[in-house]
């Protein structure tokens, strides 16, 4: 089991799984109820095409499912990003 | 329901019987199982809990009632000193 504090993720890199740096961590979402981490909120680098995504307010909402693991960068599957 | 993780970070916590326990501090997150872990908290109270070289505690996700305007933990006896006067 691998766990982590929430605060040491704050403004990481976001990667993807071909190696691609898309942004910054902006905020995760959570079930309160569940305790389920639903998604990962990225502020987009300029050059990311935000199309397919669930987009608020220039922030980007990926489902945390297509999370591959997170160490340095949090590396995200670049199929399962999109919903 | 989704909640931005940032809007639990300060939240009081209070135990089912209305006693401050303290402030959620940080979320402790389990990446493979893709779920809270636990809540670390600090700014305890210091007649529930014996505050001696540690700042907080991390109490397990499991034992967190409901989550809104506070936190409220459920009841376990004997979890806190004094709590079996309840």
């Amino acid at each position: 089991m691998k766990t982590l504090l929430a605060r040491s993720l704050s403004r990481k890199r976001i990667m993807t799984n071909d190696g691609k740096v898309i942004g910054t961590l902006k905020n995760i979402m959570v079930n309160p109820d569940s305790g389920q981490i639903t998604d990962i909120i990225l502020e987009p680098d300029p050059d990311f095409n935000v199309s397919g995504f669930e987009v608020d307010n220039e922030r980007v909402f990926i489902p945390f499912e297509a999370v591959r693991d997170i160490r340095d960068y949090i590396v995200v599957d670049r199929h399962l990003m999109l919903r | 329901m989704r909640t931005q993780i940032t809007d639990l970070i300060g939240l009081r916590v209070y135990t089912e019987s209305g006693v401050y326990v303290g402030e959620v501090e940080d979320i402790v997150l389990d990446i493979d199982a893709k779920r809270i872990d636990g809540l670390a908290i600090g700014s305890l109270n210091k007649d529930l809990i014996d505050v001696k070289k540690h700042k907080g505690i991390r109490i397990p996700y499991r034992l967190v009632k409901s989550v809104s305007d506070v936190v409220v933990l459920r009841n376990i006896p004997a979890m806190f000193k004094g709590s079996q006067m309840e």
